[in-house]
Parts: C-alpha cells; structure tokens; sequence
C-alpha cells in the first residue's frame, strides 16, 4: 500500500469539541481509483486535505510508503508524494497553459498536455483563455507532471458540464490504470463514484462504508 | 520555474499590480530624494550692501557657523561654571529676579583665520587682498565726535568708531566710490598708528593732516592706556554710510579709518584682532568665474566662511535659512513613516489578492519562505524601475522642494522679524539680504541613500505582510478561496 491512514482524529483548533473525523482508518494502494463520497460537511474534503499534508490529524498517523509524512515534513509530502486537482483548477493566473504544467514538477510538460487533450496551439496561451474542461486538463496534467504516486482531487468535475465530466473521469481512471496512480477523489457525482474500484462513504466523521468493485 | 522567473512573469503580465507599486515606490523614492538634497541645499543669496565687490571676492564669517561652533563649545564645559570656553565668554548675572547667564564671543573666536586668508590671498590670479577689522567702539580723548543734539546721549557709547584695514583703498567703501580723498591719502600696508577721518569731525575740531588724534578702551576711559594715530587724510563720503547700529557712535561722521593693527589696541583687547571681512582683488577679470572655482577649492575651513561675489552673491550653507535643515529632516522622516504604513498596506493587498495562487503554491509543496521570497523579488523588481527613474527626476523635483522650503523659510522669517519688529536690535544689512537662487545637487551619495531606504522599506513591509501568510496553513488558505 502506498497511503495508510491510522485511527485519524480531526477537530478545528477553533472548536475542539466538534470533531469532524473520528478515528478514522483507511489504506490506499497504487493503480487504484478510490471515491469518497458522502453528505456535505461530513468530513470529506477535511479527510482530502489531511491525506494531501495540507493539515495535521489533532490524533493519528498518516503513513506515506509506510512512513510518517510528518519525519519528512508536510512540504516535502506535498512536493513529492501526492498531487492535488481542485473543484476551481486552481491554476496560476499570469501563467501560460505550459507553465502551469511546469509547476508540478520536471516531466515534459508537452507530452503531458498532449495526453491529456490540450491542443498544442494553446499550449503558449494564458491559461484563463481556455474552457473550464481544459482548465481542469491542464491541472491534471500539472498533477501529472510530478512523481507523485497518490493524486488527489478535491470534486473535480464539480464545475464542468456532463460530457466533459465524463471526459475528466475518464483521464482520472486512465491515470491510476495505466499510469499506476493511487487516485483518490471526493465527489458528491454518483455517477463518477460508481467508476471507482472502492467507494469510501463517509458518515459524521466515520467511515461508514469501503464498496469494492472487481 | 524558479522564483525569479516567477516573479518575472507576475510583474510583466499582471502590470496593475505593478504600476500600483511603481508609482507609489517613485513617489517614496522622489519624496526622499527631495527631503536629503533640500537639506545639503546651498542657498544663493544677494545683498544690495554687497554689490559693490566689483572685480574681487568679499569673505566674511558664517553666522550660523559661529553659533553652531558655540554650542559645541557650552555642551562640554561643566554646567555652573563661568570663564572663557576657547574664546565664548559665559558670565553669571545675578538679578533681583533670580540668576542668568550672559553668552558672548571674544575677538579670537569670531576673527576670520588669519592664515586661511593668506591662503586665498595665494591662489594664482589674486593680484592684491585687503583686511578689514570689526567696526570697533573706542573713547575719543582729544577731541569731540560729531552729535545729534536733538538726541538724548545717555543711552549711547559716547564713543567714535575705528575701522582698520590693510590697504584703505581696497575697503568697501572706497571700492564703491561712496569714500573719497579729500585731503591728504589713503591708508596703505606699511602704515602704522595713522587715521584717516570725515570732513566733518576735521571741521569741528580744527584738525588738520599731521595732526594726532588720542583714543582709549570706552569701558575704562579713565585709567585706560591712550594710543596716538597720526591723521593722514581727510575723507569725504556722497552718501552717509549705513551705520552698523543706533547711536552716534556709529554714524558716519564718527566713521575713522585706521592701519589695520590700530583698533585692537585701542580697545584695549586681549582677545587679538577681529577680522571681519576680507576682500581679494582679481587680477583678470575675465578669469573671473574660473578664479572663483580655483578658490573654492582651496583647502579651508568652509563651513566658517560666507564668499561673497561680485553680484552679491553669497553661497552660504543651507543652515543659514533659519531650520531649513530640521525642517528637511522632518520631511524625511515623515516620508519613511507614512511610507512604511503605505507599503504596508499595498503589500497586505497583494497578499489577500493572490490568497489563490500562494494557495496553489503551497498545495505544489513550496516553503513560505520561498513564495514570500518571490513576492520580494516582485517588490524588489519594480522598486528598482522606479528607484532608477526618480534618480532623473530628482533634480527638478528637489529643487521645487527646496525653492518651496526655503520660501516658506523666509516668509517665517518676515513674520518673524514682523514680530520682533522695535524689540530686538538688529544690523542694517540683515534686511538687505533676499534670496536669488537656491542650489540642489542629487549626488550619487544621496542616491545610494535612497536606494537602502527604499529597500529597507519594502524589505520590512514584505515582511509585515508576510506575517499574515506565515501564520496561516494551507487548508485555511483553500477554505477562504471557496
């Protein structure tokens, strides 16, 4: 397993006394296409950004190739073992569509935007100029563009219309298929949650639920 | 990407931000600059009494300098103590009132150096000098002074006035033409215990040329030691010179020219001679400009000495003008205050407006530090731009800022003398002065300065700024985007 979550606790620092997650566990292996699913304020996106080292857990561990993110701390997690896809891209404005997919990391930013379906005439355009499907193109590709082995997304078709939500899952699924990618996404798209191999149903703080599919 | 190529690509192509910032850095920058140059503002100032130098140089002392050199002086003697500090005499008067100090200079303090004049006097081009003591009070023996008899003399020195001088004919008021020979001839060099006196003081005592006429010390007329000055000529004047001070001791008829070691003596100093003016006689005058930078650049005290050129310009240090330099000062300071708050504020804008993208940044796995770094690197990008284009707009910018000052400057000082008008005594010639020019040079030191204060500014407000990124995490950051 690549991602291992143990007995995880998660309160904010504002409010102690209402935990958002409750020892929650949870392990996540590489070529895998997980969802997480789960009414709003559940602790969905809280449990994203506890897995992505945006936060600490208050209680437990989180254990990257079997070691505590914390030894080599959050930074280093977030550079080098996960990469994050957000609900609005989330890209760089005075950026173009390439250096934007340079952010990510060293790999051939062309070949990732090839991959991914941005053609190659908006590869030098600002990246606001383009659609919201390939805004999302290029913040999966900038996610590819690392070596990370865990991409996380937080709602990533949330703002796109259906036919290129189905375009966006389908890049996701191919990404933890054949690039082997531990790919985890919370969605509340039924429709995206049942593409995964596990959907993780996430209820008041617990993990109610782990669905597999063969 | 690195940070600088980051940064690059963030001044560039978000240029709103930018010209924010530039302009607002300029101003800073101008403001600066402006505020240093006033304070070393060399004020050009010209004296309708002075014009008649004609093809010489006048020097005299710098007032201003004499109390600065003053003050430096009191500041290390003990508190209480009485005596003469290096040539300031401090005395304690007692009154009905309560105790108060009386503060005054002896001849030593105020002569101008005798030796810093030779030195000018040796500059290629001066073809002759000329000294001229201090109008000095001394008692007439032997003979009576010209009086107004309408004027009540009870409050006067019932003295007359000597004014010594090396070479006579090089005094400014033979130079003007207002001093003529009548009878007899001028004083030169060589001379010694000889005067040359008005008309009319001649006239009502019957002297004539060959004649010795008796002085002594005024604050001890009794038992002080007479000197002997042998009359040499007999002046005449087309206008009454402007007395120094009120009183018929000072007026013109009472006005006695004398051999330049003459007045010390009868004043019975113990202090030496009091130099006041010195007058350099140019040989060329066509060579007049160029004498006038050769002299400038003799190796003298400076700051001691005003040169006076022959339109009556004076180039005299901006200290002169009351508290230009406080004034200056101030504007400097309040300038760095409200720009810190400014940039402060512009900075803290910058931060909350790129909440997303030092969000995103953060999510990449990059420090705080690294993406504060690139928002100094911006900050330090468009400072520079500005910094450079103020250094070619200063010139103007500081001289409107000076001229603006020292305007303001004399318009005090006229409500000031408004003020003060029949309480304070004053010389004639105070009034005389007006300001002709004011002259602002932005040197490279001043530019340096201003860089380093820029700097230092937008330094500590990135960092100020900063602070509020610092004590965020990343997952607050996210959930004040959504």
């Amino acid at each position: 397993m690549v991602l291992e979550v143990k007995n995880v606790n998660y309160a904010y620092k504002s409010q102690k006394q209402k935990e958002i997650l409750k020892n929650v566990s949870m392990q996540f292996e590489e070529k895998k296409f997980y969802t997480i699913v789960g009414a709003s304020g559940a602790g969905k996106t809280t449990f994203l950004s506890l897995l992505a080292g945006l936060d600490l857990p208050v209680e437990g561990t989180i254990l990257y190739d079997g070691e505590d993110i914390q030894v080599k701390g959050l930074n280093y997690h977030r550079k080098h073992h996960v990469s994050l896809v957000f609900q609005n891209y989330n890209l760089i404005d005075y950026l173009t569509t390439e250096e934007n997919v340079r952010l990510g990391g060293t790999k051939r930013s062309q070949d990732l935007l090839e991959k991914v379906g941005i053609p190659c005439e908006d590869w030098q355009r600002n990246v606001l100029q383009l659609s919201g499907g390939q805004q999302q193109r290029v913040a999966i590709a900038r996610a590819l563009a690392s070596n990370a082995k865990v991409l996380l997304a937080d709602e990533p078709t949330g703002n796109l219309d259906e036919n290129t939500a189905e375009e966006i899952i389908e890049l996701l699924k191919r990404t933890a298929h054949e690039l082997g990618k531990c790919v985890i996404v919370v969605t509340h798209s039924k429709y995206l949650a049942a593409q995964a191999d596990e959907i993780i149903m996430i209820k008041d703080g617990y993990i109610e639920s782990v669905t597999e599919f063969n | 990407m690195n940070s600088f190529q980051m940064a690059w690509r963030s001044v560039i192509r978000k240029p709103v931000k930018s010209i924010l910032l530039f302009f607002v850095v300029l101003i800073i920058s101008l403001f600066f600059l402006s505020g240093m140059a006033s304070r070393n503002a060399s004020i050009a100032t010209q004296n309708k009494t002075k014009q008649a130098v004609g093809a010489g140089f006048l020097m005299e002392a710098n007032e201003e300098n004499k109390r600065d050199r003053a003050d430096e002086i009191l500041a290390k003697k003990t508190a209480g103590e009485e005596g003469n500090f290096d040539g300031v005499n401090v005395k304690k008067i007692k009154t009905e009132y309560g105790t108060s100090w009386s503060v005054s200079y002896d001849n030593s303090f105020q002569t101008l150096l005798i030796g810093d004049m030779e030195k000018i006097a040796a500059v290629s081009g001066i073809s002759e000098y000329n000294l001229t003591t201090a109008v000095t009070a001394v008692n007439p023996v032997n003979f009576l002074r010209i009086e107004d008899d309408d004027v009540d003399q009870s409050s006067d020195l019932l003295c007359v006035s000597l004014i010594g001088n090396k070479d006579m004919a090089l005094d400014a008021n033979v130079l003007s033409g207002n001093v003529t020979i009548k009878e007899g001839r001028m004083i030169t060099e060589e001379d010694s215990n000889v005067c040359v006196i008005s008309e009319e003081l001649a006239e009502k005592n019957n002297l004539l040329i060959g004649d010795r006429m008796q002085f002594n010390d005024r604050r001890n007329v009794e038992n002080a030691t007479i000197f002997e000055a042998e009359i040499v000529g007999i002046y005449k004047v087309q206008q009454k010179m402007t007395p120094i001070m009120s009183g018929d001791t000072y007026r013109s008829e009472n006005i006695i020219f004398t051999d330049l070691g003459f007045p010390e003596k009868a004043e019975g100093s113990t202090s030496g001679a009091l130099y006041e003016k010195a007058y350099f006689k140019v040989a060329d005058v066509n060579q007049y400009d160029e004498l006038k930078k050769e002299i400038q650049n003799v190796e003298i005290g400076w700051e001691r000495y005003d040169l006076i050129d022959n339109n009556g310009n004076i180039d005299t240090m901006s200290q002169n003008f009351n508290d230009l330099e406080n004034v200056s000062q101030i504007l400097v300071i309040v300038v760095a205050g409200a720009s810190l708050i400014i940039l402060f504020l512009v900075f803290v804008f910058w931060m909350k407006g790129r909440a997303q993208e030092i969000g995103i940044l953060l999510a990449l796995g990059t420090p705080k530090i690294k993406i504060l770094g690139q928002i100094l690197l911006e900050a330090f990008m468009i400072a520079v731009a500005a910094v450079f284009l103020s250094f070619t707009a200063a010139p103007a910018t500081s001289k409107i800022t000076a001229d603006y000052l020292v305007k303001q400057q004399v318009q005090k000082a006229k409500e000031q003398s408004v003020l003060e008008e029949g309480k304070v005594a004053k010389s004639v010639e105070d009034s005389e002065a007006t300001v002709t020019g004011v002259s602002v040079v932005v040197t490279s030191e001043l530019m340096l300065y201003d860089w380093f204060g820029v700097a230092l500014l937008v330094l500590i407000s990135v960092g100020a700024a900063g602070v509020l990124i610092a004590r965020k995490n990343p997952k607050d950051i996210f959930s004040e985007i959504n």
